[in-house]
């Protein structure tokens, strides 16, 4: 696709859907307040969820949710069919709830915070730290953050107000991620809706000058965690494959939004989608391989608690939510 | 004292060790030695609405059954092959079990009890807890609807010393089950299995004496709440509709256990079955309705929170969970 096209598209869209980054999403917040004005009912039970790969403890750790009107969110496939995959899924039609679950890893060695969560951009989306705190994790205790790819709602979570949420912690992001948004040049190259990212990135990364570290496809973040390149969502957009002994499992970020929408119909682009071919063709790869090795996955737009398995199913694949279990 | 290298080897230390004293040796973060995240569950509590009725759904752990023998009517080779499709263990069926509370006009109601007062080590037993995490006062229940007589949804009845566990409770019964269940004529002509529901039958219902409330097939509980015969895992096996404004809930019991294998079969005979063929007709009769209508519900043995729809697929019927919300 070209880059006309492609921002052409995205911009289009933009008038539906707001991008992720702070700005425009500020606007979505001011927007949405008002009908959000339901009774206050009973306290809702923390959202988080615990599970081991090997000796590893991983964390899945949510952080609400935003909604965006079901319509221009495919980019190319056509309204009714995509309202209809939403029905068959008890989802609603009009407006998509999409959910976000960042998640940490206890290596035993190391404390490891995969993406940050959204620090509130709106109303809706600001659980991670109440939820961090009643999984009796201690931000100041992480001793590294790695981060799948820049959007605004994988990157927020870093700052606090304007101070580290993580003051301990080195920051691990894909090389290829960190070059693409760090050259100005690249901002008149980007479709309309991903140039809030620019300023936004250098913003969220200013405290940690010093303590980011760059890693290339295939190499650790940590031991145990490892870089499985996947771009297209973003150029650098990366998952990460978490390994202890025989156990493995895979933080697939946004290789899919909704795996309802995505996983089910890998060729449906997401308007968020950078190079949306580019990520067409890395979400099959993926997905075949977690679907054939029958690998846990982990998904930052999965419904919560975020984990489970891909089955291949007709020309695409379906999301089986792993089981909760109240035994870690 | 343990040495450090003692600690680190030990098996119990290596997951309460601190993995951020290694950490602390190899990264330049200043970090303290406090205790990582203690690898305990969320609470299991989920909350939901029906109309504006807040539903509460407290887990209360598991127990797990050889596969082996489980389904009678079934070679073990098949029951595996359905199992390891939707990527569920093969060699024990894991159950969980959950107690749904409904806030109705007239008070709190819980549906089924739970099993009871147990050692802290059994994985069942956990609703206790987690009524206390929900801030579910069991003094403040004012009925508990009993769908049958099996001793995991009725032994929570009383307390470990042998009191109401609902103090202020009546205790709502089908007809069917308690006629039977209350004859002792039966045990002889009951299979061997289900013999001991009656005498736990007895005990657990004698401090209830005088608050027992006996109702028909298809009574009505109170309103917006109605009995669905739905005999044939016990004799008198009862669902419960739901009912606000627009909004339903079925309440299925043990309409099937485990939606997989059991929903997806409706034809695959549970050895926890009274009358199976029984059971059979009475399933397909209610998931047909509720997958037709797209009736949401819940089941005492369905994967934590629950809370979902059923769909027909094949010759059966699949679980959906309902999307998670963070916040009520």
């Amino acid at each position: 696709m070209s880059i006309e096209r492609r921002g052409l598209l995205l911009a289009g869209a933009g008038a539906l859907a707001a991008p992720l980054s702070a700005p425009v999403l500020l606007r979505q917040a001011q927007a949405q307040t008002a009908p959000a004005a339901a009774p206050a009912g009973p306290a809702p039970g923390p959202s988080f969820y615990r599970f081991k790969v090997g000796s590893f403890t991983v964390t899945m750790l949510h952080d609400g949710f935003f909604t965006i009107p079901v319509e221009g969110f495919v980019a190319n496939a056509q309204l009714a069919e995509v309202q209809a995959t939403l029905a068959g899924s008890f989802l609603n039609t009009t407006r998509l709830t999409i959910p976000f679950t960042a998640m940490v890893v206890d290596t035993g060695r190391h404390l490891v915070a995969m993406d940050t969560g959204t620090a509130g951009i709106n109303p809706t989306s600001q659980l991670l730290p109440a939820n961090m705190r009643a999984a009796g994790i201690d931000p100041t205790k992480v001793t590294h953050v790695v981060i799948s790819h820049f959007h605004g709602d994988h990157i927020n979570g870093l700052l606090t107000g304007t101070g580290m949420t993580y003051p301990n912690a080195e920051v691990v992001v894909p090389a290829a991620e960190w070059s693409f948004w760090n050259d100005e040049g690249n901002v008149t190259r980007s479709p309309e809706r991903q140039r809030g990212n620019f300023p936004n990135i250098k913003r969220r990364f200013a405290p940690y000058a010093g303590r980011v570290r760059q890693i290339a496809d295939g190499a650790e973040a940590v031991p145990g965690i490892r870089a499985a390149a996947a771009p297209g969502h973003t150029p650098g957009h990366t998952c990460y494959h978490i390994a202890d002994g025989a156990e493995q499992a895979m933080f697939l970020a946004d290789l899919t939004n909704r795996p309802e929408l995505f996983a089910r119909n890998p060729n449906w682009h997401v308007v968020f989608d950078f190079d949306a071919q580019l990520a067409e063709a890395g979400r099959k790869r993926m997905l075949d391989r977690v679907a054939t090795d029958r690998i846990r996955v982990m998904g930052y737009h999965y419904p919560f608690p975020a984990n489970g398995y891909m089955a291949k199913d007709g020309a695409g694949f379906r999301f089986h939510l792993a089981d909760w279990s109240s035994a870690v | 004292m343990m040495n450090r290298r003692t600690a680190l080897l030990s098996g119990a230390a290596a997951l309460a060790a601190p993995a951020l004293l290694t950490a602390c040796a190899e990264a330049p973060a200043v970090v303290s030695s406090a205790p990582p995240p203690p690898a305990t569950q969320a609470p299991g509590f989920y909350r939901y609405k029906v109309g504006s009725l807040n539903v509460t759904t407290v887990n209360d752990g598991f127990a797990s059954f050889p596969l082996n023998g489980f389904v009678v009517n079934k070679p073990l080779a098949e029951v595996q092959a359905v199992l390891r499709a939707n990527f569920e263990p093969e060699d024990r069926l894991r159950v969980p079990f959950n107690v749904t509370f409904v806030e109705t006009r007239r008070g709190l109601v819980a549906f089924d009890a739970g099993n009871g007062a147990l050692a802290p080590t059994d994985t069942r037993g956990r609703m206790i807890a987690n009524m206390a995490a929900a801030g579910i006062d069991p003094a403040k229940v004012v009925a508990v609807v009993i769908s049958h007589f099996h001793a995991d949804h009725i032994s929570g009845l009383t307390t470990a010393e042998g009191l109401r566990a609902f103090p202020n409770a009546e205790v709502v019964v089908p007809q069917t089950e308690w006629r039977f269940w209350n004859d002792a004529g039966n045990e002889s002509r009951s299979p061997e299995r289900q013999r001991p529901s009656f005498a736990n039958t007895a005990r657990r219902f004698q401090v209830y004496d005088g608050r027992i409330r006996v109702i028909r097939d298809n009574a009505e509980v109170m309103p917006g709440i109605r009995a669905v015969a739905a005999h044939g895992h016990t004799p008198g096996h009862t669902a419960y509709h739901i009912a606000d404004g627009d909004a339903q809930l079925m309440y299925v019991a043990d309409t099937t256990n485990r939606p997989v294998p059991m929903a997806l079969n409706p034809g695959w005979h549970a050895v926890v079955d009274f009358d199976a063929a029984m059971a059979e007709a009475t399933r397909r009769r209610i998931y047909d309705r509720l997958s037709a209508d797209r009736v949401a519900m819940t089941g005492y043995h369905f994967p934590f929170p629950a809370y979902g729809h059923l769909t027909r697929e094949g010759g059966g019927y699949r679980f959906r969970l309902a999307d998670w919300q963070g916040t009520v």
